[in-house]
């Protein structure tokens, strides 16, 4: 029995080595973001390579290690460049989508999941069709609504406002799902002891809704730290960036500074991807619920 | 106390909101058009003193003690024109100037000082404005400016011509009419009384039947609109003949006062008759043609001008008209009071939507709804002022947009040299589109359940290593994963063509032709979009109950056979949403085409995407570019159409 088992798999020798190369093409971009960060110098390569190079100059000049180690750039980011202000702003905006658009959100969602009310399907179905709306056609009235109208060019407000109303539908889908699950009796149960409506959704429901509501919140606050397009478009001002603009900003154009992209880079993404990591389960549990509904 | 009967109250106090509402537009908009008039008028006043300025510069030759003579004769005891100045370009002087700043040191002529830099670069924008609108034939940039001094004062700038050839630039400082009062409220008063008080006495006749009421109401708000429509215009058509009588006479001053600096620099001078009525101009000194040459109104085309315009107030009135109606049916039918109770009576479900529908409305629905709007105008950067009504009126372009882009099907064009290519055209971007999507996808499920398949073999060693390495790539922001790639694909030191040499390859300059551009980013795109279907795949594997391959082994049913009717009908439920998911994604990536590419060579790799975003933010042309995101939305509309049909979706609302 079991050696006919066996001879059902394959071997695994095989497996791990289709699988390592896969390893090296993930990680191979990665550690040469970490090799430039931690050469000290602002150059695309590796090491210097001579005029007539050989095989073995040139195997050198791809192997992700830098020639010198030196943390000159992580240290100059910061000093030199205004690198803390970047990312400064982006905490903020981050965190105050994070707040804005989880809080709206979440009142939102509860009145979908718990209440009948003429216009809920429709109030639903058009957070559907929103997701729809191509960005372009949305930048150019955004645009002029925020900077004109409302005069928050460059400024956190406008950008904050732009984010957290734009994630609302997601959110709100994603919070209702959980909300539906939460059993009515225990509600109910409240509103004969006397509750009101508030008191049941401050006190039962959203203490049950714990874990939902803080993978709405991190997923909020990491859209809002990678958004890149708008807040070039938003933020004129250099002071005002937010690090994705920051990050474009060093090679953008004729700048070269590849250094200091590296290091920005590192910095502002491992936070994010342990985020990420830590975060996966639900967020690939919320895609799919997502998907499968619009 | 009886409650009245509901038809009639119902009706009266729709038709009172109606009535106050279209007098209160209507006189909303009276007021705006009537400031709008005095702004007119002082322009026009404005323009006819640069222009009267530009002409005796011009004839003095634009340099010398004469012209210096002239300009302070032409601004002597000038009560409409308080300053005067002349800039010439060749020599960055200031002329003549009779403004009060320029005396003693400062007295022209001199030359101008580090300061006064935005004259001299007004110079030269007039006279770039003149030569552009002479070499294409049209009146596309003003060529004269106007501006706000101080207070009230309004100062003009007119090119300053010599032998056809704009040298510097005429510059008066005018103090204008005083502007007309706002309109009063009496007149929409009184017809919202009378109206409101008539149809009182109207519904005593009909009693409580509906179909009078409602017919009275209606009959009666035409009337009281048209009424109040008449009013605008008779108020506007007056404010209009006051402006032409303003501006014929201010072109009647400054004849005289150009006559006397004529003489003033002698009889060559003045050999060649004036035409003042010429000074009155657009700002692309197109003349009006309004006033004659002795300063007196050509009465006829005033009339025929203002019968013209009867359109538009007539628009405007029907158009206020409309919404009054609107709002009558809406209360005189009992739509109001149920909408009303309605939200009473749901009112806490209402309460806590709408934080969130209100800022949806701002934010979401209104920037789309004005997006339609502007796909269906030519706003550009020319008219980037442009306010709202504008867009229906003077940018309003119809279907040209959608004509423009969905019409145009010259992708190639064929020359000696063999095909061209027109890489901005919409179906050049939409086959790269389509060609970006099913690369990524495809490749994105075919290596996602590859590595999924491998990582579900039983008994794997570093199994959870393995994903947690794998999954990096969909950590990672995507806007650093472009520029990662993008700096790896660089053709002098990015690694790829090191790799490429290594092998005794030359090296690729990877965005100088549309295909090896599109690969780096197709590359990119791979590279973070494999993790995504990996997870998805795998996560579908490890649900696959092991009992179904023991009993298809039993059945004695192949490795192959196992994979057909065991592994990919299981896969399906959850591999179907996560490509539908991700062919959107995919179709809408605009960071990895913008950062890589960046639509490298000369656009040909964008993507619908970005394309549009080029065409609102690096070419301004916002109309075009709506028209063109509106495409896309279809695009998208239509798939998720068909999506929800093929995953019975909106069951669970």
């Amino acid at each position: 029995m079991s050696r006919s088992r066996r001879s059902e798999e394959y071997p695994h020798f095989p497996l791990h080595l289709i699988l390592l190369v896969y390893v090296v093409v993930t990680l191979y971009p990665l550690l040469w973001v970490f090799t430039i960060g931690f050469s000290g110098r602002q150059d695309l390569f590796i090491v210097d390579i001579p005029a007539n190079p050989t095989f073995l100059n040139r195997l050198r000049a791809i192997m992700p290690w830098p020639a010198h180690v030196s943390v000159s750039n992580f240290v100059s980011v910061f000093t030199e460049q205004p690198f803390a202000r970047w990312l400064f702003n982006s905490t903020v905006v981050a965190i105050a989508t994070t707040l804005l658009g989880v809080f709206l959100a979440c009142t939102s969602a509860y009145a979908f999941s718990r209440f009948k009310f003429p216009g809920r399907r429709a109030g639903l179905m058009s957070f559907l069709v929103s997701q729809m709306f191509p960005g372009t056609l949305m930048m150019i009235p955004l645009y002029i609504i925020i900077v004109k109208w409302l005069g928050l060019g460059s400024t956190y407000l406008g950008l904050i406002l732009v984010y957290a109303i734009t994630g609302i539908p997601f959110c709100v889908w994603m919070l209702k799902g959980y909300f539906d699950t939460i059993p009515r009796e225990l509600e109910e149960s409240a509103l004969m002891d006397g509750a009101s409506a508030a008191v049941i959704f401050y006190r039962i429901v959203l203490p049950l809704a714990k874990p939902a509501v803080a993978v709405t919140a991190l997923f909020s606050f990491m859209t809002a730290w990678n958004e890149y397009i708008q807040a070039q478009t938003f933020m004129d001002k250099v002071t005002m960036y937010t690090a994705p603009v920051g990050l474009k900003f060093f090679v953008g154009g004729f700048q070269q500074q590849w250094g200091y992209f590296a290091a920005g880079a590192i910095i502002t993404a491992i936070p994010i991807v342990a985020l990420f990591l830590f975060l996966q389960k639900y967020l690939i549990s919320g895609l799919t619920a997502g998907a499968v509904k619009g | 106390m009886t409650a009245g009967p509901p038809h009639r109250r119902r009706f009266l106090v729709g038709f009172a909101a109606a009535l106050v509402l279209g007098a209160a537009l209507s006189q909303w908009v009276l007021t705006r058009a009537s400031e709008r008039e005095s702004e007119f008028r002082a322009t026009r006043i404005a323009v006819v003193g640069a222009s009267a300025l530009a002409e005796v510069a011009g004839r003095a030759g634009g340099v010398g003690d004469g012209l210096r003579r002239a300009v302070a004769e032409f601004a002597r005891d000038n009560t409409e024109v308080s300053s005067a100045r002349i800039v010439i370009l060749d020599g960055i002087s200031l002329e003549a100037s009779t403004a009060p700043a320029d005396r003693g040191e400062k007295a022209a002529p001199r030359r101008l000082t580090r300061e006064e830099k935005p004259l001299y670069d007004q110079a030269q924008g007039l006279r770039a404005a003149v030569e552009t609108n002479r070499q294409e034939g049209t009146a596309r940039k003003p060529e004269i400016e106007t501006a706000a001094v101080s207070g009230r004062a309004l100062s003009a700038a007119a090119p300053l011509e010599k032998d056809a050839a704009v040298v510097g630039m005429a510059m008066v400082e005018t103090t204008p009419p005083p502007p007309s009062p706002p309109p009063g409220w009496l007149f929409p008063l009184l017809v919202v009384a009378f109206g409101v008080l008539a149809y009182w006495l109207a519904t005593l006749a009909t009693g409580e039947r509906r179909g009078w009421l409602a017919g009275a109401a209606c009959l009666l708000l035409l009337v009281a609109m048209a009424l109040l429509g008449w009013h605008a215009f008779a108020t506007l058509a007056g404010e209009r003949r006051l402006t032409e009588s303003g501006v014929a006479s201010a072109v009647a001053i400054e004849a005289g006062r150009t006559q006397r600096a004529l003489r003033e620099l002698g009889q060559g001078a003045a050999a060649a008759p004036l035409h003042p009525g010429r000074w009155d101009t657009d700002l692309f000194r197109r003349p009006f043609g309004i006033v004659r040459d002795d300063g007196s109104v050509d009465t006829a085309k005033v009339e025929s001008a203002l019968a013209n315009g009867v359109s538009s107030t007539t628009r405007v009135t029907g158009g206020v008209t409309a919404l009054a109606l609107a709002l009558l049916c809406f209360v005189g039918f009992g739509a109001a009071g149920r909408l009303g109770a309605t939200i009473r009576r749901y009112r806490q479900a209402y309460a806590y939507t709408f934080p969130a529908m209100f800022g949806m409305l701002v934010l979401v629905f209104l920037p789309f709804l004005y997006g339609v709007v502007l796909s269906f105008s030519d706003m550009s950067l020319y008219s980037s002022q442009a306010s709202i009504g504008d867009l229906f009126t003077k940018l309003w372009v119809g279907l040209k947009n959608f004509a423009d882009v969905l019409g145009d099907f010259h992708v190639a064009t064929s020359t000696a040299g063999g095909l061209v290519w027109n890489y901005q055209n919409f179906y050049w971007t939409l086959g790269v589109t389509i060609v970006w999507t099913l690369t990524n996808v495809a490749y994105g499920v075919g290596m996602g359940l590859f590595l999924a398949l491998i990582l579900n073999t039983k008994g794997l060693l570093f199994r959870p290593i393995y994903r947690v390495i794998f999954i990096l790539p969909w950590a990672m922001p995507n806007y650093i994963t472009a520029l990662i790639w993008k700096g790896m694909f660089h053709q002098q030191f990015g690694v790829i063509n090191q790799i490429i040499q290594m092998f005794g390859g030359t090296p690729v300059s990877w965005f100088e032709s549309p295909g090896t551009s599109l690969f780096a980013c197709i590359a990119t795109n791979a590279w973070l979009s494999v993790p995504f279907m990996m997870v998805i795949s795998l996560g579908a594997l490890q649900s696959i109950s092991a009992d179904l391959y023991e009993a298809a082994r039993v059945d004695g049913a192949g490795r192959w056979q196992q994979f057909r009717s065991i592994t990919l009908p299981s896969l399906k439920p959850a591999l179907v949403p996560a490509v539908i998911l991700s062919v959107i994604w995919t179709f809408n990536m605009f960071n990895i085409i913008y950062l890589v590419s960046g639509g490298d060579p000369a656009h040909s790799t964008e993507i619908l995407i970005t394309q549009a975003y080029k065409f609102a933010f690096e070419q301004y042309r916002y109309g075009y570019a709506a028209a063109y995101s509106m495409v896309i939305f279809a695009i998208l509309l239509a798939y998720g159409i068909w999506q929800n049909k093929v995953t019975k979706a909106t069951e669970g609302i």
